[in-house]
């Protein structure tokens, strides 16, 4: 019933309905940024026109060096967390295909300790 | 069942081992010796091309992923005898580099994306090879960490890839969104042919005109290619290139098959402007590396024109086209690389009277310049002439006319470079180069591809069979 009733008021349009929702979502987006910048009253002030940090005031230049180190750790992170991605199906299927599964995924855990020693030997893992 | 396996993916797994081993060695050694990892890599890139021949059944493994038979098999021994050439070519200016071993590492990482990339069956396996490959590239665009515009190459390099990687991931959607799958196979029969799969087609095919440089998505090739040190220059122009081309071939013959009407004129078009307007910036350059750029870039036009033929005539004529253009333009940079490296520049004023200072120099970067011309003697003219009739066989005579005519434009500025190498007066004064043995090796296997390839008919006839028989 309720099916019918849209198709009598809307009609099939086919693939063409993925370019109305793409317009859709254009004019969400931009209509939104459009009616608040027309309808909201401007009145800049200093403490205004701060960027949002999170809503605390900010303190002290922007401008301040902070230690680039964090991406190696961030990398290291990244090799841990793939391998749980490919642990947990492995864990999933390990009964049933047995000691191949088990050989292959010795061989994976390797590759990837290769990759935490390489790390280690250059130095990566000191806290700088 | 164990054994087709092995015996699919045995060059993968060659591979893997010597990225492994070199792996180990650079966590286990305390001194880096080149010379000893210069002999491993050749040894296992040898034998690699050796084993590529053996006996092979042709078939799918990993349910549609990995695709192998002899045609495939031959295109990754042509790569891998390239990426032998070029670990030869840059071996001088490798062996300086703090980080000789990452350096190689990488730069075989790259070599094996690009073996999954050109045996997958599956747009998912196509699109991890292609990253696999892509990836490794920009860190070794930016090695040279003393030079700025080796930063800048790599900084584009990435930028750009990662652009065509989203515009071809984005097409790859479409696609899978209207026929439900992401093998070749399965795409084959259920596609028709509607707009919005033409519309993902067109977004696959600007993904792989970015890594093949065709024109309208060439900006990124002559920055990188001049900012990059000279081995990854000549890497990215050959085999990074041949094997995009590769995989475009079972892209569009397999999957696409039944969009025929649709890829004849889009590629048409593609290679049209890509020979006009890569021949017009090559006039003009006066950067020897910026200059080779924008001849890879119509080399590119030409070989998509020869797509354009009939399957079997157009697969047969690119293999041996791209096992040509491998000798020759590998041939021409090792004689830039070699001129850079004791002389610190590449602006053409160098190569002016380089005849009398160095003549055996001179002499392969004359053969090589007039095999990517396609003059007769050097094998690049086979190369263009079975290309060319690929595609006039197929009925494209206008595509085939306009590609002639830049033919003989670009005799211009191919022979510029040796009217000035044997006509002209020195600029600078270059004192007798002696190459070193590792390219003394690449300029000679470059020679002797690019003379004997042409006056051996059965090579071609090899490959014709090969691309027949699947």
């Amino acid at each position: 019933m309720m099916t019918k009733i849209i198709r009598t008021f809307v009609p099939d349009m086919g693939y063409a309905s993925l370019i109305l929702l793409m317009f859709c979502g254009l004019i969400f987006a931009v209509g939104a940024i459009l009616v608040s910048r027309l309808v909201s009253p401007y009145k800049p002030g200093k403490v205004k026109s701060e960027p949002y940090e999170c809503g605390i005031e900010t303190e002290g230049p922007s401008w301040v060096q902070f230690n680039v180190g964090y991406y190696l750790f961030a990398l290291i992170f990244l090799v841990f967390d793939v391998e749980v991605v490919f642990l947990f199906p492995w864990a999933v299927v390990l009964r049933e295909m047995g000691i191949t599964a088990f050989i292959e995924i010795i061989i994976f855990v390797s590759i990837l300790f290769l990759g935490l020693v390489y790390a280690w030997r250059k130095g990566a893992l000191k806290w700088v | 069942m164990t054994e087709q396996y092995f015996s699919g993916l045995r060059i993968e797994l060659f591979l893997t081992m010597l990225i492994l081993a070199l792996l180990v060695g650079k966590v286990l050694a305390i001194k880096q010796n080149p010379i000893g990892t210069l002999t491993l890599i050749s040894v296992f890139l040898i034998s690699s091309i050796g084993i590529s021949f053996m006996q092979n059944e042709s078939g799918y493994l990993f349910g549609t992923m990995f695709r192998t038979n002899s045609t495939i098999l031959f295109e990754k021994a042509i790569l891998l005898a390239g990426t032998f050439i070029v670990f030869m070519l840059g071996f001088e200016w490798m062996k300086k580099q703090k980080h000789f071993l990452e350096f190689c590492m990488l730069l075989l990482s790259t070599l094996l994306g690009m073996c999954f990339m050109i045996s997958s069956g599956n747009f998912l396996m196509f699109f991890l090879g292609l990253e696999l490959a892509t990836i490794p590239l920009a860190a070794l665009a930016s090695f040279d960490l003393d030079e700025k515009k080796s930063s800048e190459a790599g900084m584009k390099l990435i930028l750009s890839s990662a652009f065509a990687s989203a515009i071809l991931l984005f097409g790859i959607s479409f696609i899978y969104g209207t026929t439900g799958s992401v093998s070749f196979d399965t795409i084959a029969s259920a596609i028709d042919g509607n707009n919005v799969q033409k519309f993902g087609f067109i977004c696959i095919l600007t993904g792989f005109a970015f890594k093949i440089s065709a024109v309208p998505f060439h900006f990124w090739t002559a920055d990188v290619y001049e900012g990059a040190p000279v081995a990854i220059t000549s890497y990215l122009s050959v085999v990074s290139k041949g094997a995009a081309i590769f995989v475009l071939m079972p892209v569009l013959y397999h999957a696409f098959g039944r969009m025929s009407s649709t890829y004849i004129p889009a590629l048409i078009l593609l290679s049209t402007v890509t020979i006009i307007t890569g021949n017009l910036f090559a006039l003009r350059q006066k950067s020897m590396k910026r200059f080779l750029a924008f001849s890879t870039v119509t080399q590119a036009g030409y070989l998509l024109l020869g797509i354009t033929g009939n399957n079997t005539e157009a697969g047969a004529s690119v293999v041996y086209f791209m096992l040509i253009y491998i000798f020759s333009n590998l041939g021409a940079f090792t004689v830039v690389s070699i001129l850079q490296n004791r002389t610190g520049r590449d602006d053409i004023g160098v190569y002016k009277g380089l005849y009398k200072t160095n003549p055996t120099l001179s002499m392969v970067l004359l053969l090589a310049l007039f095999s990517l011309a396609g003059i007769p003697p050097a094998a690049g003219f086979f190369g263009k002439l079975f290309l060319l009739s690929s595609a006039a066989g197929a009925g494209y005579y206008v595509a085939v006319i306009i590609a002639s005519v830049n033919m003989v434009v670009s005799l211009y500025y191919y022979l510029n470079i040796v009217k000035m190498m044997f006509v002209d007066e020195p600029e600078i004064t270059i004192e007798k180069l002696k190459p070193a043995v590792t390219e003394q090796i690449s300029l000679f296997i470059c020679c002797c591809g690019i003379l004997v390839i042409g006056f051996i008919p059965a090579i071609y006839e090899y490959i014709y069979n090969l691309s027949a028989a699947i």
